[in-house]
């Protein structure tokens, strides 16, 4: 009986685990309707007025918009620098290169109050803290080694007799590129595009430091008003992030969980 | 003669099902063209971050004036001293909390192919994928002085509970909170490479299956420990979100006191040589790391 039992204590522990990742952003969804002006909880009363409010005011709604604009800015610039490193690294030897793989890591190396103060001194002098450019800069440098982990590893994976038999078939190198490589990397590419979008998107301490009023995002604003005055918007935009994040989530498990099928019926 | 838009087609959907052996992992030496594909990365991460933490250490040697004086501050001041030590045994506690919370949990996501191991998946993804600050502002309601901890003392008639929030307390908790996905990440990644038919052996040759985790699985596991502990380590040192709105200028982290001197006190010079200090200690760790397992492994 005692070996029955046992067998069950990882599991009862993981349940308590995940609980505990989970429960505190649980408490947030009942909080975003709660009528009270402060954190409380359990709420006093139910409504959806702070979701009116969201939705009428401009200071939360630029926010929203500007975390869009940067984020989407940041991913366009990372991919275009990311995907040409990818194929440098894992296809070819040069000198220099693992010397260079470390320097290609130094954003996530570097702690992000560092990278912050220091994009601080160097964007000031160009005018560039409080603009959406000098945002899509610190934030794509700092995705840069994000996708580029990404696309390297499916890069990695990649079978290049595909190649070959696009070329001995008669494609020219461009066309084996658009036609063969890039369609059969495509998930991978879009993977590390979504990290990269998400990790500008979710990044709050560089845009703490530099965003300032006119290119301020949802993370930055929610920060703040954490601090200065306890808007119970902030519920409200709490809600819809994680209700976000775990839509995408579910809809990027169904997807794996059709390819793991697709690929199980082809073999 | 180009070949038609079919044959690449099918081209693409043998990957999907590749008969002859892959080649993989197969380099050229090309030097320019290697450099020419590298290059934009390279000249962007020079230009566009390694100068900008050049203006940091800059900034700490010559604001306000050319001198060494805020590093000699740094390390004479005891209160600074202080705020470092807290900070490394902040950062060892929530290290230590987020293997002891993140093991089982990542043990049983790797060794369970059903509803349960896509469900915890979920529960992972979704807090790794929430921003910080979401999940901190949780805590802040949970631990405030009307939130459902308060409530939990009023209704059983404890009378006030102890001050929770702005301690050092809910400072560790939000982080160990915060961080522990990017353990249990680390650890699963290594766990589910583990061949189960190891331990399916251990308990054929006799073994009880704890002894079997113990002398095959746990000793597998101990790379994705590793990362996972160098990475929640390095990831606290430099913690900016939770410590500053969960915890105390009493125990302040070295986060809090760059804060603090740049917000309160327009220290900007004295503020970028804390940043260069924290930016050491980050490197001495990983540089140590480096050296017996890679860089690259860090994020698997």
């Amino acid at each position: 009986m005692i070996t029955t039992a046992a067998r069950h204590v990882p599991l009862m522990l993981a349940s308590v685990v995940a609980l505990f990742l989970v429960a505190p952003l649980a408490i947030i969804v009942p909080m975003s309707f709660s009528k009270a002006i402060s954190f409380e909880f359990p709420p006093p009363g139910y409504w959806t007025g702070y979701y009116a409010q969201y939705f009428a005011s401009h200071s939360w709604l630029d926010a929203t918009a500007n975390s869009f604009i940067i984020a989407f800015g940041s991913m366009v610039f990372t991919l275009i620098v990311a995907l040409p490193a990818a194929f440098g690294f894992v296809r070819y030897r040069f000198r220099g290169k693992s010397a260079l793989n470390l320097v290609m890591m130094l954003p996530l190396i570097v702690p992000a109050v560092v990278s912050a103060l220091g994009y601080y001194s160097f964007l000031s002098p160009m005018r560039l803290v409080g603009t959406h450019v000098g945002m899509i800069i610190a934030h794509s440098v700092l995705s840069i080694p994000v996708a580029f982990l990404v696309i390297a590893a499916a890069l990695k994976g990649f079978d290049r007799n595909l190649e070959r038999a696009a070329m001995s078939a008669g494609a020219g190198p461009l066309r084996t590129f658009l036609w063969v490589t890039l369609p059969v990397l495509r998930p991978g590419i879009l993977v590390g595009a979504l990290f990269a979008f998400l990790h500008s998107f979710n990044e709050a301490v560089v845009a703490i430091f530099i965003a300032g009023r006119d290119a301020s995002t949802l993370p930055k604003k929610m920060f703040e008003s954490i601090r200065l005055e306890s808007d119970p918007v902030i519920a409200v935009v709490s809600t819809l992030l994680t209700g976000a994040v775990l839509l995408g989530v579910l809809v990027s498990l169904f997807f794996r969980q059709r390819n793991v099928q697709r690929s199980a019926n082809a073999a | 003669m180009a070949p038609a838009r079919g044959t690449c087609y099918m081209i693409r959907q043998m990957s999907k099902a590749a008969p002859m052996p892959a080649v993989r992992g197969l380099t050229s030496r090309d030097g320019l063209t290697a450099w020419l594909l590298v290059a934009p990365a390279a000249v962007c991460i020079v230009f566009l971050f390694v100068v900008p933490i050049g203006y940091v250490l800059l900034l700490s040697v010559t604001d306000p004036t050319v001198s060494l004086d805020h590093y000699r501050r740094l390390l004479t001041v005891p209160l600074y001293a202080n705020v470092m030590l807290n900070t490394f045994k902040t950062s060892f506690i929530v290290t230590l909390a987020c293997l002891v919370l993140g093991y089982p949990l990542a043990y049983v996501m790797a060794r369970r192919n059903d509803a349960v191991a896509i469900i915890l998946l979920v529960v992972v993804g979704l807090s790794f994928w929430t921003g910080f600050v979401v999940r901190t502002y949780a805590w802040l309601v949970i631990l405030g002085n009307k939130g459902p901890v308060a409530a939990t003392y009023a209704v059983a008639g404890w009378g006030r509970p102890p001050q929770l929030l702005f301690t050092s307390f809910s400072s560790t908790l939000g982080m160990t909170h915060v961080l522990l996905p990017y353990m249990v990440l680390a650890l699963y990644g290594v766990m589910r490479k583990i061949d189960p038919s190891y331990l399916r052996a251990a308990e054929s040759l006799g073994a009880r299956p704890f002894g079997a985790f113990r002398l095959v699985f746990l000793p597998l596991s101990l790379p994705g420990v590793v990362n996972g502990c160098v990475l929640v380590f390095t990831m606290c040192l430099g913690f900016y979100i939770t410590p500053i709105l969960l915890g105390t200028p009493k125990d302040m982290m070295i986060s809090q006191l760059i804060s603090q001197q740049i917000e309160d006190l327009l220290a900007w010079g004295f503020a970028s040589a804390i940043a260069v200090v924290l930016l050491a200690s980050t490197l001495v760790l990983l540089g140590v790391y480096n050296r017996f397992a890679g860089l690259d492994r860090l994020w698997g």
